[in-house]
């Protein structure tokens, strides 16, 4: 895996091209450990997180079933392995700029994301059920919330394979680009998240995400209490300000 | 009222926002004289659907008006007044079917007004955004809450967290709007959508809205019980 910086933008790539960027053990010590600090460093405001090579993720390098004593304990294995509740649980909106393939696990991540864009050459499926187990980070509870039960459904019980199009249609990426583009426009989206209120961003996500749990009455509940506590912030009076003074904002994150 | 015109034409309540010199921008007044239709357009019995529309050529509204933020003496006092007039909360709480006319510019409260009700229709020059996030802010009419809803998560937050621009073509490819229509027709449209739905039995459009919109809330388990206990009276009814 490697990180890099562009300004408040983190980008985060698995590198792991010569195994189709599965995920193992390593690498998932790797991203649970770098989304951690991510999470943590208030001079990032947007992580992408994208695949080097031809692949985003292709799914996981399982350690060998036959060095584990009995079924428990490969739920530790499991557990171990497990990188999409990380991804979700940092504060700052995280881009899935999907340069391939996401299958399985691979896609899973991606599910975790909070926008997704992807390359015309990627495709997407789970398809844990043509090999005899279910989806386990995540996949069978965030693919029906981002598209639907019934879509999701069909896709996880024929373990079916998708393209880019009928990924945009069904409304798991907001936009294909061709793969020439696709790293400049996954930049080009983060810094104009980059460029608006930091706090803002964080509760906005905040808001969307813990929002879809409660009901509706709580949500605005909320929505009403986050936007409370933003207006004791500085940024909220600086983005008035520079809207009315016709200016830029400058946005300190406090 | 200055800032809301209302009329009653036949069962059908128009309530259109009239700030047209500044793009229907909603201020502190304009929330009072809304609390104050909405709130006569549901006690009124005669009064079967809820039909809303924006004043003026340039859009439905704008958003916010900007100049009055911060003019609350304490954050403490503007929470106090938030909930105390709750016109969000009012709209949830409307068993009446609200249709919404959007015309141009539907920005931020705007849109988050469009997302309250319960049809859109929105004619071909319309454009919608949420920019709040962009300008240091949070919405605070519901978006971030009823978006997701009705377009799905992905695409709300991409709408949220991005400020993009969206024409009334891919408003109604995202199901963000039920029908894109020419601007001349919205009026009438408003008016055809409102009557017909006027002409069916009111309490048969209350239980299937509450079942809906209850039900999203609910278990499915719950829903479904839900759904039932409804259908049970409206037949009980007939």
């Amino acid at each position: 895996m490697v990180v890099s910086y562009s300004k408040n933008i983190a980008t985060v790539k698995l590198n792991r091209g010569s195994h189709h960027n599965r995920i193992n053990e390593n690498m998932a010590f790797e991203l649970q450990d770098a989304f951690g600090h991510l999470g943590q460093n208030p001079s990032v405001r947007v992580v992408i997180l994208s695949g080097v090579g031809e692949y985003f993720c292709k799914g996981t390098d399982f350690p060998p079933i036959s060095s584990q004593l009995s079924n428990v304990s490969y739920e530790s294995t499991l557990e171990m392995l497990r990188v999409s509740d990380v991804v979700a649980s940092i504060r700052q909106p995280v881009i899935a700029v999907i340069n391939g393939d996401a299958i399985d696990q691979g896609m899973e991540l991606t599910l975790a994301c909070d926008i997704r864009i992807a390359s015309t050459s990627a495709m997407f499926g789970l398809t844990q059920m043509s090999k005899g187990y279910i989806p386990w980070d995540g996949g069978s509870q965030r693919l029906p919330r981002l598209i639907g039960q019934g879509r999701a459904m069909e896709m996880i019980l024929n373990s079916r394979i998708i393209g880019v199009d009928e990924a945009l249609h069904m409304g798991l990426i907001t936009s294909e680009v061709p793969p020439e583009k696709l790293e400049n426009i996954g930049l080009l989206m983060a810094s104009t998240i980059a460029s608006h209120g930091p706090t803002a961003t964080q509760y906005l996500k905040e808001a969307v995400l813990k929002g879809s749990d409660l009901t509706l009455r709580q949500g605005l509940r909320l929505e009403a209490d986050l936007s409370f506590l933003l207006q004791t912030t500085s940024d909220r009076s600086e983005g008035i300000k520079s809207f009315l003074e016709r200016r830029k904002p400058e946005y300190k994150g406090e | 009222m200055k800032t809301v015109l209302c009329s009653k034409t036949g069962s059908v309540f128009s309530i259109v926002l009239n700030r047209p010199e500044v793009i229907n921008a909603f201020n502190v007044q304009m929330r009072d004289e809304l609390y104050m239709s909405l709130g006569s357009a549901c006690d009124d019995p005669t009064v079967k659907v809820i039909a809303i529309s924006g004043a003026g050529e340039r859009g439905f509204c704008a958003g916010a008006d900007l100049g009055e933020f911060g003019s609350a003496p304490s954050i403490a006092t503007a929470r106090e007044v938030r909930w105390e007039r709750d016109l969000w909360g009012m709209f949830l709480s409307v068993k009446k079917p609200v249709i919404v006319a959007l015309h141009g510019y539907v920005i931020g409260s705007g849109l988050e007004i469009a997302c309250l009700g319960d049809i859109r229709i929105a004619s071909r020059d319309a454009v919608f955004s949420m920019p709040e996030a962009a300008l240091g802010l949070l919405p605070a009419a519901g978006g971030s809450q009823t978006l997701a809803r009705v377009v799905g998560q992905s695409r709300a937050v991409e709408i949220l967290q991005m400020g993009i621009k969206i024409d009334a073509d891919k408003a109604k490819n995202i199901g963000l709007v039920h029908e894109v229509i020419p601007r001349k027709n919205l009026h009438d449209r408003l008016l055809s959508v409102s009557n017909s739905l006027a002409s069916i039995n009111p309490s048969l459009l209350a239980a299937v809205k509450r079942s809906v919109n209850e039900g999203m809330d609910l278990s499915l388990e719950g829903g479904i019980r839900l759904e039932k206990r409804l259908a049970a009276s409206s037949i009980q009814a007939l």
